[in-house]
């Protein structure tokens, strides 16, 4: 919420929204007039004062922004860990706005793959199990779960690490964990938040180009960040300010 | 997700706090424990007695000098004391003459501590009491040794004596069965041993293989009359199990009639029969096994309460993991089917656990103090009772988890 709260209801928007076109089905991710609105006591605040994009299969995005611009809460609606005050999101096909809270965690379960910055993997469980979590939500018969974790797990060239736990693995090792935990479930979108934030610049480099791997194999890489070096690995990079879209430009 | 899996996550975060879920069981083990026991008590002590009237047969009964209710205070003590008189031999030929319902009936004695001793061996304060020969029918006394007197030999007032395994053990270091006919001194006169009594063990603390029984002619010649400490009393069987209310009635009539009681005056005797046996002794511990029921019961509350708590902990602590779970795709039913399931095998092995020790306790108090008995239905209720406690203690700080904010959760550390 510190994006909310830093965001003064106040502030004009810098760039008036532009008119809300309907949604397009050829997108992975197609978001028209997103609103989000947070109450603070008896004051409305606008994280998000309509925003609107479309993200096709098989790109590598970057959304960038300082604090308190709203970047975070456009993570959270992208992840489908929160719904929009107004305006439509679709992913996949699925208008997810309208969603209840069971819903919204069988997409994220079938259609997002989360890579947080602090990496979080269960303490206690292997690398293994890790991998196998959304795969138990999922329904996932146990022998199944264990091949396609394998498989996962092999894609970061972690085969070798797969019964250790968090502790006993590095940094790059737990975040490429973490990376096979979420593309253990072939999610549409893989949605990267400050992945490289807790990570030395040498393993950054490392994830980066797992990154630009797993994107040359076909996958919708989203990569939340404030670092510029990491923003310029992607091929697309939108800049949030005060709730609105700055720049929306294609790097290459 | 599947309840296997929620089982085994359960288990894995009980066994990753093992001192913690220790301590948190330790009320609910106490708990558990403590009711068990005091279940398995009750049940052993009506299963004892229920035995003890199949024993004796279910259908004999005792008439004595004082009823029951006449000992409800000092007064009505009293009262019969002046009233009731003692019963006599007389009284026993009177009923045997006339009562027609009655199959076998015979007299006993109250009995006397005597000094009973052999060679350089002896044993104080030995309960010895007379009885007809008839009672061992009546009584079904089962014989380890021996055998019991005979008619003629009371008839005769013969010095023969029939006793207990603790006697035969005292007096006779070389084996029960080498006191067979041998002679022993009890108060002061040479008797001859004819016969030893199976051994009871004890109950309540109380041996039951402590005692001597004579004939009753020696027993009145040797000890004194029927009177005061060694108070005659009847047993008696009826003909047929269908008739033995009848014959009851029979035998109090009889009594009245001789003692010339008028329709409106209560009885000045006492007849005792199974039933009045088993409602005596539900009137008697029926308050009892309410209070020693409730107090273990609070102790299971503890448990439930300290259960709740460390759940509640356990949620604040997981915050992180919940948020994490629920963004990989985990709905509120399986965050809240988590803890429920933790909260309930927690509890579940606290009871198991209280069942254990109390089938442990239950084991040595009947090795040495009274019979206990669990029953397969008390278990149950038991492991019934721990997994409500789990669900009662655990369900609050589930739903607590499982309503947690996404965001929120993951933001925490």
């Amino acid at each position: 919420m510190s994006d909310a709260t830093l965001t003064s209801p106040a502030v004009e928007p810098v760039v008036q929204p532009e008119p809300p076109r309907p949604h397009d089905a050829g997108s992975l991710i197609s978001m028209r007039n997103i609103w989000k609105t947070y109450e603070m006591g008896s004051e409305k605040v606008h994280a998000l004062h309509g925003v609107s994009f479309d993200i096709p299969k098989g790109e590598y995005i970057a959304i960038i922004g300082p604090s308190g611009s709203g970047k975070s809460t456009l993570m959270n609606l992208i992840g489908c860990l929160d719904t929009p005050s107004q305006g439509e999101y679709w992913l996949n096909a699925k208008n997810v706005s309208e969603m209840d809270d069971d819903e919204l965690a069988r997409i994220r379960n079938q259609e997002v793959g989360f890579v947080f910055q602090t990496f979080n993997l269960l303490a206690r469980a292997t690398a293994l199990h890790n991998v196998e979590l959304p795969l138990i939500y999922g329904g996932v018969s146990s022998a199944q779960r264990h091949e396609m974790a394998k498989k996962a797990l092999a894609a970061v060239d972690l085969t070798d690490r797969m019964m250790h736990r968090p502790n006993e693995l590095s940094g790059g090792q737990r975040q490429r964990v973490a990376i096979a935990r979420a593309l253990v479930n072939h999610p549409s979108i893989l949605l990267a938040d400050e992945p490289t934030g807790a990570l030395d610049s040498r393993t950054s480099m490392e994830i980066m180009d797992l990154f630009e791997r797993l994107h040359s194999e076909g996958n919708t890489i989203i990569v939340v960040t404030h670092e510029p070096d990491v923003a310029a690995r992607a091929h697309r990079v939108v800049s949030i300010r005060d709730g609105l879209i700055e720049k929306d430009e294609k790097s290459r | 997700m599947k309840f296997i899996e929620t089982l085994k996550l359960a288990i894995a975060a009980i066994w990753a706090h093992k001192l913690r879920s220790a301590l948190t069981l330790l009320g609910m083990i106490i708990g558990v424990t403590a009711f068990v026991v005091v279940v398995s008590l009750i049940q052993g002590f009506n299963r004892y007695i229920d035995e003890k009237i199949a024993g004796i047969g279910s259908k004999s009964f005792t008439v004595q000098r004082f009823n029951f209710e006449d000992f409800k205070d000092l007064d009505s003590i009293a009262a019969a004391q002046r009233r009731n008189k003692e019963l006599t031999l007389d009284d026993l030929e009177y009923l045997r003459a006339r009562a027609t319902l009655i199959d076998k009936i015979g007299a006993k004695a109250r009995a006397s501590r005597s000094l009973v001793k052999r060679e350089s061996k002896f044993a104080e304060d030995v309960p010895v009491d007379g009885s007809m020969a008839v009672i061992a029918e009546i009584d079904n006394t089962n014989i380890a040794e021996g055998r019991f007197f005979t008619e003629s030999e009371n008839d005769a007032a013969m010095r023969v004596a029939f006793i207990g395994m603790d006697v035969a053990n005292a007096l006779f270091p070389a084996g029960a069965s080498t006191a067979i006919g041998q002679e022993i001194s009890i108060a002061g006169l040479p008797y001859r041993v004819i016969g030893i009594a199976e051994a009871k063990g004890t109950v309540f603390g109380i041996p039951q293989d402590n005692f001597i029984t004579l004939p009753l002619k020696t027993y009145g010649n040797n000890f004194g009359g029927f009177t005061r400490n060694r108070l005659l009393y009847f047993q008696a069987t009826s003909k047929t199990d269908d008739t033995f209310v009848d014959a009851v009635d029979e035998a109090r009539f009889l009594l009245r009639a001789r003692r010339r009681l008028k329709a409106e005056e209560k009885d000045n005797f006492g007849i005792v029969t199974p039933d009045a046996i088993t409602g005596f002794r539900d009137r008697l511990l029926g308050p009892t096994y309410i209070v020693a029921i409730a107090v273990p019961g609070i102790a299971l509350l503890v448990g439930a309460i300290v259960i709740m708590n460390i759940m509640l902990v356990s949620v604040t602590e997981r915050t992180k993991e919940i948020g994490v779970r629920k963004s990989l795709g985990a709905r509120q039913m399986d965050i809240l089917k988590q803890f429920l399931v933790e909260a309930v095998t927690l509890s579940a092995i606290g009871g198991g656990i209280g069942v254990l020790l109390a089938w442990i306790i239950g084991t040595i108090l009947t090795a040495i103090f009274f019979p206990t008995y669990l029953s397969i239905g008390a278990i149950l209720f038991t492991v019934f009772v721990s997994g409500g406690i789990g669900v009662a203690a655990g369900v609050f700080p589930a739903w607590k988890a499982a309503r947690l904010d996404p965001i929120e959760a993951l933001r925490s550390d």
